[in-house]
């Protein structure tokens, strides 16, 4: 078993989290996220766990809400809680190259 | 062209109808101000937790039943994880291993010819943010987060521009007409995607595809789809690459447009969502749903055809779902549905038409149409009469004899009244009758034309027409 990730996965991963990581933090994270993962992958040694999927700690179903609305919030206390805010709309950077 | 085979495979997110989101009880809603149909959910604030909507759930199992999917009875949501501003919590809560709906199709008719366009999965899927991109900022609306949203996804089995726009046209028909979705592609309630990719044989593995996201309608997807296929035979025969990409169609330019993309596959990183355990659906809940289903566009158009009316008439009445459901309420009477349909999508559709109104808005009760058409049909009414009388009988409430007698424009449907007005007709224009004598049949429209003078209109066409012939024996 290696024991660090290669320096592309550790950048995949950053674009991933939307994250700038510089050069010389490579080599750290490298041996860092591979001593996560590999604390992780001892789960898969329990018994069973294969089984089935753990969707909840508790088997009951879940309850369906009746369609009916309920009280929302002013759309001044949702913008004044945004960083920033143009007219009624909350303001982010912009992104390029997506129009969804 | 016909050395390539295009495979074409169509995904579709289609907006629920219901009055609440999906995992919140803010209001599912469309053209309000900016930010005012949300909650703590929506915004994915910290601590929150989704509980279903089942509404969603409903027109789920009916929209699967409808498309013919096998509907799977447990199942579970999925966290499909990535970052950008339009889903804050930073996953969209999804269903990717168990999708509500599967193997299922939609039959279309394509040059004269049935084609089963086959359903992969149907999933339920919670709607992002909506983004607005100015040139230095991005502006967010979170009315739309939340809204409920079912995705269908086909096998890739379409071949060409023209089977996806028929695809397409069927699913929203189907859609709208069980109220499961308003289906309104302008709006964003129903939006499309197209997987295309190109081969030489059947046998050879599907080719590099090429993604069309968000074609604004449904005619557009026919034909970012047709130059798309043109693009990559192009590609093909220059010996160049085809590059799987995502694009996206630009009305304006008429042409596919590169896009940059989000992440795709096993970057989402999916994972069952641990704040929703499993949703189980009984037999009953479906059978409670199933019921609620009314009579599909395909089977409306057998029936009107079975009672008489036109393909054309049919598909008219189809088109418009007042119109048709009204239709319907006549079905178990004994009337000319010929008739019935000619009136309905000829005067009355205009007037509806012009007064932007609803047939449900009109006083034209089933018991009152049912007496206008008999009156059309034994000839008590002319065509041109019915014109006359059609705004009293559909914004008054008085019985179609009452109005037809009140307008004095009741035919004269008696023999021998009519038959003294024909007579001195025939006898101040004798030229005209030895006309018709030798032959000329333009002769009879004339005397028709004298006899609707003299009696202004009233007169029952057939009856005169009969009484005509029969004296010109003479």
């Amino acid at each position: 078993m290696e024991d660090k990730l290669t320096k592309e996965e550790v950048l995949h991963v950053a674009q991933l989290a939307r994250i700038n990581i510089d050069e010389d933090e490579l080599e750290t994270y490298q041996i860092e996220l591979k001593k996560l993962l590999n604390e992780v992958e001892k789960i898969s040694a329990v018994k069973g766990y294969d089984d089935e999927k753990l969707i909840a700690s508790w088997d009951r179903k879940t309850e369906l809400r009746e369609d009916i609305a309920g009280e929302m919030l002013d759309p001044k206390e949702v913008i004044n809680n945004a960083p920033r805010h143009s007219g009624n709309y909350i303001e982010v950077p912009v992104v390029i190259g997506d129009e969804s | 062209m016909n050395k390539y085979i295009p495979t074409i495979g169509i995904e579709v997110h289609v907006e629920l109808k219901t009055a609440t989101k999906i995992f919140s009880n803010s209001i599912n809603g469309y053209g309000q101000m900016a930010n005012s149909l949300t909650n703590v959910v929506d915004l994915g604030y910290p601590g929150t937790l989704p509980t279903l909507n089942k509404e969603v759930i409903n027109l789920a199992i009916k929209a699967a039943t409808v498309l013919n999917c096998k509907i799977r009875k447990e199942m579970h949501f999925d966290r499909k994880n990535y970052f950008y501003p339009d889903i804050p919590k930073n996953y969209q809560i999804t269903q990717n291993e168990t999708p509500i709906g599967y193997d299922g199709y939609v039959e279309i008719t394509i040059n004269g010819e049935k084609k089963k366009i086959e359903i992969e999965e149907m999933h339920i899927e919670e709607d992002t943010c909506k983004s607005t991109h100015r040139s230095s900022k991005t502006l967010l609306d979170f009315n739309r987060a939340g809204v409920p949203l079912i995705e269908i996804v086909t096998k890739p089995c379409i071949s060409s521009g023209e089977e996806a726009k028929l695809y397409l046209e069927k699913l929203r028909e189907l859609l709208y007409y069980c109220d499961i979705s308003d289906c309104k592609i302008e709006e964003g309630s129903m939006r499309a995607d197209a997987n295309v990719s190109i081969r030489k044989n059947e046998q050879d593995p599907l080719g590099t595809k090429c993604e069309i996201k968000n074609i604004g309608s449904i005619s557009n997807v026919a034909i970012s789809i047709d130059k798309e296929i043109k693009n990559q035979i192009e590609l093909i025969e220059n010996n160049k690459q085809i590059k799987q990409q995502t694009k996206r169609y630009d009305d304006k330019l008429g042409k596919n447009i590169l896009m940059r993309t989000k992440e795709t596959g096993n970057d989402y990183r999916y994972f069952p969502e641990p704040d929703i355990p499993y949703v189980i659906l009984t037999e009953d809940m479906i059978a409670s749903v199933v019921k609620t289903i009314p009579m599909l566009p395909d089977e409306r158009r057998k029936v009107y055809q079975a009672k008489g009316v036109s393909e054309l008439n049919a598909n008219k009445l189809v088109q418009n779902r007042s119109l048709s459901d009204y239709f319907n309420k006549l079905l178990d009477t004994n009337i000319n549905f010929k008739i019935a349909s000619n009136i309905l999508l000829g005067d009355i559709q205009a007037y509806l038409n012009k007064n932007e109104k609803q047939i449900s808005d009109t006083t034209l009760t089933v018991t009152r149409f049912e007496e206008l058409v008999k009156n059309v049909e034994d000839k008590t009414l002319t065509s041109k009469n019915l014109k006359d009388i059609l705004v009293t009988v559909l914004e008054e409430e008085s019985s179609i004899s009452t109005i037809i007698k009140k307008s004095g424009i009741e035919n004269i449907q008696d023999d021998q009244a009519l038959r003294t007005i024909i007579n001195s007709i025939i006898s101040s224009n004798q030229e005209t009758v030895n006309d018709y004598k030798n032959g000329h049949d333009r002769a009879i429209k004339f005397f028709m034309g004298q006899i609707m003078k003299e009696t202004k209109g009233s007169a029952n066409p057939k009856l005169a027409m009969d009484i005509l012939l029969e004296e010109l024996k003479k």
